[in-house]
């Protein structure tokens, strides 16, 4: 006899296990398959872990220019390798306890296994020892996220060609890495690195790095990563790739050979798809694994919803919660469309974040624009506290004023980034953004300083350039 | 039909005329290149001499402000594009007289003007303009081209028939040259001063012109609005069946900040938006970009309209007339007994209206009546040899007045069958012989009104007021009897018909209508 649920949500990811809790919340019999750990990529490989290494990583940077601060630091600046592995472990053990015990304190079923469905509503789920339980469920919230991609024909050994799976928990560091693609990834692990003395290569296949963001914010940083020492190759690929005696041997585009100790693969993610049986449920996919789903996360088999990077609206674990409370809202009843402003944070040091559209998107709709920019390094804060790096960039449509687009790159810009997300959540005008007060001194003032100097009203930059010109009469 | 030309003692500035004075200030191209700009504010009115070099209006684009001053001394005739609104490289910004010392010189400095400041807008394009004939004339419709793409056009042959709120007439071409491209097509009312065709030697100069201005030719307007943004033309009415309206049950009305700004920067009433585009019907402020008029509906409160330009036409053609015609009033009721008795007769045989019998009483009576068949036009009183009459029609967008011509010559059968069709056409939008009426009759009767005074719709000398044929007490030779009375007001323009002229003409028009069977079979 199979057990029955309200809910069945296949996954618990920082989406599966958000939307769990929420339909539990609306009073749901709910179920969540997990076959490895609670809290998914996120938590166990991904922002987590991560953000770990990169405190250490930032407080080394830190302290390696402790004499900018007028900070004396007495004998050798040195890091044990072991301790921050064991607080980023520590952290990890700590959040994966944290989510069992808001299962339990709403009563949400955990079955620990694998996942594969025998019709709508009907999920096989095998258990570790190869024992199978069939489950029922009235809905099913498929939350089972993605995979970092593994390239085709590269020498198959992940103790030297990583991906971030690997690298999160790897035991030691290596000399010189290599990191195939500049995207958000690739970024955050070559600045990690680089402060703990790795030598780094990053090669990307576009013309800058961040291509996902606004390209200014991608070449600012491209400049602070060359000015560290970081080695750059954009409008490159790796065309071969070889292991011999310990050490990998790259050739690129441009023909140069380059060698490492270890490479670090980060060229996208693809969804986790392919092993669920999702045809049997009448879920249809698209040609690269994406589930498809409309307005309100539901796929083609009625009742079946996926959040988060199962159906690649968003490769973001705070947009599969956000998902995921929408999945579980529907799901019990409600018909809500999801719409919502993800912002994207990049923790490099300085830091890059932003929401809404770029500025090229915002070109591509063929809005008439105006852009606002300010620099971070004319703010007291910034120059008092020594973070002069970086830049807000705010984009304004002329003729409603609405604010379409925050991209901020500096100290602190993934916590800024809140103030815009909500604005532009909101939908507001950037007469709202300029006439409300922001805390002196403060990073978030450029945010302030951005959308007065988009509406050509900032105080704080010298007058915009007027162009006078004689009308063309005809 | 009449010609723009044939009619200077009305339109002192037609098309033709107007085309040659003014030129279009265009936004220049600029480097480094933009897409668009949004015109911040105008630094001159309209009607405010400048000098060159004087700034005109202030732009801004991207990050740039642009400041476009003027090419030439002249005077500023008319703003075309508000403050808030964008537009492209090209795209014309006002109409501009310039000042010169000979009225035949500025031909030859807009020639040389055109290929030397602009060369990206279509230097070798001559623009074609929907013409303002006439001071209220906002907007027009190409009714039929009398040219097509390829023809070589003379100057003052016929392009097009042009059809306004007020007449319709042919429009005769200001300049010469080969017509390129038909941007306007038949039936499609736009602004006057728009675009409507373009004259050049080859297509590729007419094409790199409408690029300059966000348009495309004809063939392609009735699947590509000409706005550069792809957000609806109509602002927020764009409703999906499941999206509930912008006004919650609570009466709070769901709108993004943006638009909340902008609704109370421009007085648009939110509530009387309907439903946004936005999740759940939300009004977002891409839906109020091209409503710029206030509307309201919360409870009891007023509501505003915009006051449309057959509206605004009207109320003021009858202002002038009630401000500037000495109209005065002579009132008769006749025994309508024989007349319904006549039109009982005919009404199998003609097709007739009751109404019908009245506008060829008045024309037969008219014809006895020369002054009330005469104008007023500059110094001279013009008699006009037949009675043309004008009849007013009530349609939901106000009051039209199509004219029956020479109804003094006609039989009731075609009168009654081109009233029919005159009034018909009124209805769907198309008004016959305007202009041309000598007299008005405004008929109430079918709404019981007992009686009313008209306002005379000038140049006309003057109007009936015909009311309800209503049964009463007549008295004829001291003895009382039931029976139907008609009760009528003539309005006269005192200044062509005396006052015993009036009376003798509603005396004489009395008689007909008591005695149809004499007078009108």
């Amino acid at each position: 006899m199979a057990d029955h649920y309200q809910l069945l949500v296949i996954g618990a990811g920082p989406g599966g296990y958000v939307a769990a809790l929420k339909a539990a919340q609306l009073g749901a019999r709910v179920a969540v398959v997990e076959k490895h750990h609670l809290g998914g990529t996120c938590l166990n490989y991904g922002c987590i872990p991560s953000k770990a290494l990169l405190s250490s990583a930032e407080m080394l940077h830190s302290v390696k220019h402790a004499d900018k601060w007028g900070v004396k630091i007495g004998g050798a600046v040195g890091f044990d390798w072991t301790a921050i592995t064991a607080h980023k472990d520590k952290t990890i053990r700590q959040l994966r306890g944290g989510i069992a015990s808001l299962f339990k304190g709403r009563a949400v079923t955990q079955l620990a296994g694998k996942a594969r469905f025998e019709g709508p509503g009907r999920v096989v789920v095998t258990v570790a020892d190869g024992s199978e339980q069939l489950v029922t469920a009235d809905k099913v919230i498929i939350a089972t996220g993605s995979a970092p991609m593994r390239i085709p024909g590269w020498p198959d050994d992940p103790a030297i060609v990583c991906t971030s799976d690997e690298a999160v928990h790897w035991a030691d560091l290596p000399k010189k890495l290599l990191i195939i693609g500049g995207g958000v990834i690739g970024c955050e692990f070559a600045c990690m690195m680089q402060s703990f003395g790795v030598e780094v290569t990053i090669v990307e296949m576009m013309s800058r790095i961040l291509p996902t963001l606004d390209a200014d914010l991608g070449s600012e940083l491209l400049k602070i990563f060359r000015q560290r020492g970081i080695v750059c190759h954009l409008d490159t690929k790796v065309e071969e790739m070889r292991i011999a005696g310990g050490a990998v041997t790259a050739r690129l585009s441009s023909g140069e050979p380059l060698s490492f100790d270890r490479v670090l693969v980060a060229t996208g993610r693809r969804p986790n798809t392919s092993e669920l049986g999702l045809d049997r449920a009448g879920i249809r996919v698209d040609g690269r694994g994406f589930v498809e789903v409309n307005e309100q996360l539901e796929t083609s088999a009625t009742g079946h919803y996926t959040i988060g990077d199962v159906n690649g609206l968003s490769m973001l674990a705070h947009a599969a919660s956000a998902q995921g409370v929408a999945a579980a809202e529907n799901a019990c009843g409600e018909a809500k469309p999801f719409h919502a402003a993800i912002p994207s944070a990049v923790y490099t040091f300085p830091e890059v974040a932003a929401v809404g559209m770029t500025e090229q998107q915002a070109r591509d709709t063929d809005m008439p624009i105006a852009i606002g920019r300010f620099p971070i390094g004319h703010l007291g804060k910034a120059m008092a506290a020594r973070h002069q790096e970086g830049f807000a960039k705010m984009i304004r449509h002329r003729e409603t004023n609405e604010l379409l687009g925050a991209h901020l790159i500096g100290h602190n810009a993934t916590e800024c980034i809140a103030a815009a997300t909500a604005l532009i959540q909101q939908r507001v005008s950037l007469r709202d953004v300029a006439e409300t007060v922001w805390a002196h001194p403060t990073i978030s003032e450029a945010i302030k300083e951005a959308a007065e100097d988009a509406l050509g009203i900032g105080l704080h930059l010298p007058p915009r350039k007027v162009l006078r010109i004689a009308a063309a009469m005809a | 039909m009449r010609s723009v030309r044939e009619s200077g003692h009305r339109q002192p500035k037609g098309p033709a005329e107007l085309a040659k004075n003014m030129t279009l200030v265009n936004l220049p191209e600029v480097s480094p290149p933009i897409s668009s700009a949004t015109v911040v504010r105008w630094l001159k009115r309209p009607g405010e001499s400048l000098a060159a070099g004087d700034p005109l209006v202030e732009l801004e684009a991207d990050e740039m402000v642009i400041l476009v001053e003027a090419a030439a001394p002249g005077t500023l005739a008319e703003i075309l594009v508000k403050s808030g609104q964008t537009v492209r490289p090209g795209a014309g910004l006002a109409r501009f007289e310039p000042r010169s010392p000979q009225l035949g010189q500025t031909d030859s400095s807009k020639e040389k003007a055109v290929p030397a400041s602009n060369p990206a807008s279509g230097g070798k394009a001559i623009p074609i303009l929907m013409p303002q004939a006439g001071n209220t004339m906002e907007e027009g419709t190409v009714i039929a081209w009398r040219v097509k793409e390829g023809d070589q056009i003379a100057v003052g042959q016929i392009l097009c028939e042009i059809e306004t709120d007020k007449a319709t007439m042919d429009f005769e071409s200001p300049d010469a040259g080969r017509l390129a491209r038909i941007v306007v097509p038949e039936g499609e009312p736009v602004a006057v001063k728009e675009l409507i065709a373009l004259l050049a030697d080859n297509d590729a100069d007419a094409d790199d012109y409408l690029a300059g201005q966000g348009k495309s030719p004809a063939v392609s307007v009735s699947c590509q609005t000409p706005t550069t943004s792809p957000v609806p033309k109509n602002g927020a009415v764009q409703k999906r069946s499941t999206v509930p309206a912008a006004v919650t049950a609570e009466g709070r009305v769901k709108a993004s900040p943006a638009a909340r700004k902008l609704a109370a920067e421009r007085g648009i009433e939110l509530s009387a938006v309907g439903a946004g585009s936005g999740p759940g019907g939300r009004i977002l402020s891409s839906d109020l970009r091209n409503i710029d008029f206030a509307t309201s509906a919360e409870n009891g409160a007023e509501i505003r309209k915009p006051l449309s330009k057959m509206r605004r036409a009207i109320g003021l053609n009858l202002q002038q007339s009630k401000q500037t015609v000495p109209h005065f009033y002579v009132r008769t009721t006749i025994d309508a007994d024989p007349l319904l008795a006549f039109y009982r007769d005919q009404r199998a045989a003609t097709n007739c209206t009751l109404n019908d019998l009245i506008v060829l009483a008045v024309g037969r009576t008219i014809r006895e009546f020369p002054a009330v068949r005469s104008q007023i036009v500059g110094n001279e009183i013009v008699e006009y040899p037949h009675a043309n009459i004008g009849i007013a029609v009530g349609t939901d967008e106000g009051l039209v007045v199509p004219v029956v011509t020479d109804v003094d010559t006609l039989p009731l059968d075609r009168l009654a069958a081109e009233t029919k069709r005159v009034v018909d056409q009124a209805r769907k939008g198309r008004l016959e012989n305007i202009g041309k009426g000598h007299f008005t009759i405004s008929n109430l009767g079918m709404f019981g009104v007992e009686e009313f005074s008209a306002i005379i719709n000038p140049p006309e000398s003057g109007i009936l007021a015909v009311s309800a044929a209503r049964e009463s007490v007549i008295v004829e030779n001291g003895a009382m009897r039931a029976g139907r009375s008609m009760t009528m007001t003539l309005s006269a323009d005192h200044r062509i018909v005396a006052g015993v002229m009036a009376a003798k003409f509603m005396q004489r028009l009395k008689a007909i209508l008591e005695h149809p069977s004499g007078e009108l079979a």
